[in-house]
């Protein structure tokens, strides 16, 4: 386990990729809370196809994108199957001993469906295009005008950033500690959930005091190197908010516009 | 934040979410619509008996960002909220009992009940926009959350209260020396 393989990212050179991370966040959610304005399956059909010249835009292969859908997969097919087969609205279509399959409900099922697709992409598409780290530093930025409800927003991308860098360390000595007791005859396959979980406690033990030292090695570090919080402090690369971000939510904002009114 | 002064408060959160989120990635048991049986919330549980509630919780909204930024489920804008940056803040709820075995039991099930609760909501607001006829948004959601974070609580007691004392001998938190303090004079 790499950071690289962490997540959905997928590094290529893209016009997507180059994005100011802040751009792509407030599109994101702008994306998301104004999906559900979009009343009509005409609209989200329009949004659809913008999204798709997106995805087109950001280099990613059409089947690395489809599988960031497969979560949803059964969700989605739930939705459409319980809105086809237990509305009663619109002409029916077809009957089969209790089953009743009206227009009203086929329209609503494919409606909700493509609905939560969107969703899933437009979420998709940001953590595909943008690196973890470039997103915790967009999120710092985006959260920092709630310092003055006194919201630790430096605090919280730092944790972020800190986290993403030891993520695989801690997965590699989880591993190691794992294996080290399976050798001296450890069982963590046997028995229900309660004794797996005390099976589970001579792994945890090292790898959590490991982790809470390492922690404090860690601002040993950082201190010494002149680490004082956030306030004053510099980055090593600035997020520019560009022309071009300013374009890519000006089109976000028409194509929910139009999308809205379709 | 005066709760972050020492970079040691930091350092120890970001080090707990890492875990949190290394341990989320070994789980029993994943549900069809997000969430699993899974020991994720351990280290944050722990994060907080140590540290306080402020820490606990910022660090918990942390790492529900992290896990939002890292494998996102988006499904309506309120149930975001709720169900990453609320949900898991919750967590430091347990930071208000004491560092201490009887502590930890009702810290991590209050603790748990508030993500629950988050869930729960979410899970509400999710079914009232998509609106399946003939079925009760409320006990549906109840029991789907109930159905994973039980059986995890339970995996957490008996996990927070050893790695609790464990921490205690090898490191142990201000926080956990004030209350050793206050109890043996």
């Amino acid at each position: 386990m790499t950071s690289r393989s962490l997540g959905q990212f997928y590094p290529v050179a893209s016009v997507v990729h180059e994005l100011d991370p802040r751009a792509k966040i407030a599109a994101t959610a702008m994306l998301v809370a104004g999906l559900f304005l979009v009343d009509s399956t005409r609209g989200l059909l329009f949004v659809a196809a913008a999204l798709v010249a997106l995805v087109a835009a950001s280099h990613i292969p059409a089947r690395t994108f489809l599988r960031l859908l497969r979560p949803v997969l059964f969700l989605v097919v739930l939705t459409v199957l319980f809105q086809v087969l237990f509305s009663r609205e619109g002409g029916m279509l077809f009957e089969w001993s209790i089953f009743e399959i009206h227009s009203g409900g086929l329209r609503l099922g494919f409606f909700l469906a493509l609905r939560i697709l969107l969703l899933v992409s437009v979420a998709g598409l940001l953590t595909a295009t943008t690196a973890p780290v470039a997103l915790a530093d967009g999120i710092e930025d985006l959260l920092s005008p709630l310092k003055w409800v006194r919201f630790p927003a430096h605090e919280v991308a730092m944790m972020m950033t800190i986290a993403l860098r030891f993520i695989p360390t801690l997965g590699e000595e989880a591993e190691k500690i794992t294996r080290a007791q399976a050798a001296r005859g450890a069982d963590f396959s046997e028995g229900g959930p309660l004794r797996r979980a005390r099976a589970l406690v001579p792994v945890l033990v090292p790898l959590t005091v490991g982790a809470f030292r390492r922690a404090d090695e860690l601002a040993e570090a950082m201190e010494s190197r002149g680490y004082r919080g956030g306030e004053g402090r510099t980055r090593y690369r600035e997020l520019r908010f560009r022309t071009r971000d300013a374009i890519a939510l000006g089109i976000t904002v028409l194509v929910l516009l139009v999308g809205v009114l379709l | 934040m005066n709760a972050f002064r020492e970079t040691r408060v930091l350092t120890e959160a970001a080090l707990a979410i890492a875990l949190a989120f290394v341990l989320g990635l070994l789980p029993a048991f994943k549900m069809p619509f997000g969430g699993s049986i899974s020991l994720e919330m351990i280290p944050l549980i722990l994060l907080a008996l140590r540290q306080g509630p402020v820490v606990g919780t910022v660090a918990g909204v942390a790492y529900g960002f992290l896990d939002l930024v890292i494998d996102p489920f988006i499904v309506h804008p309120v149930q975001v909220l709720l169900d990453y940056p609320l949900a898991f803040g919750a967590l430091g709820l347990a930071g208000f009992f004491p560092p201490s075995v009887r502590g930890a039991i009702l810290g991590s099930t209050v603790a748990v009940f508030g993500r629950f609760v988050c869930h729960f909501l979410s899970g509400v607001v999710f079914f009232s926009s998509y609106a399946w006829k003939g079925w009760s948004p409320a006990a549906y959601s109840a029991v789907y959350n109930a159905g994973y974070l039980v059986p995890s609580l339970l995996i957490a007691l008996v996990v927070v209260v050893a790695l609790l004392k464990a921490l205690e001998g090898a490191q142990p938190s201000p926080r956990q020396l004030r209350y050793r303090h206050s109890t043996t004079s």
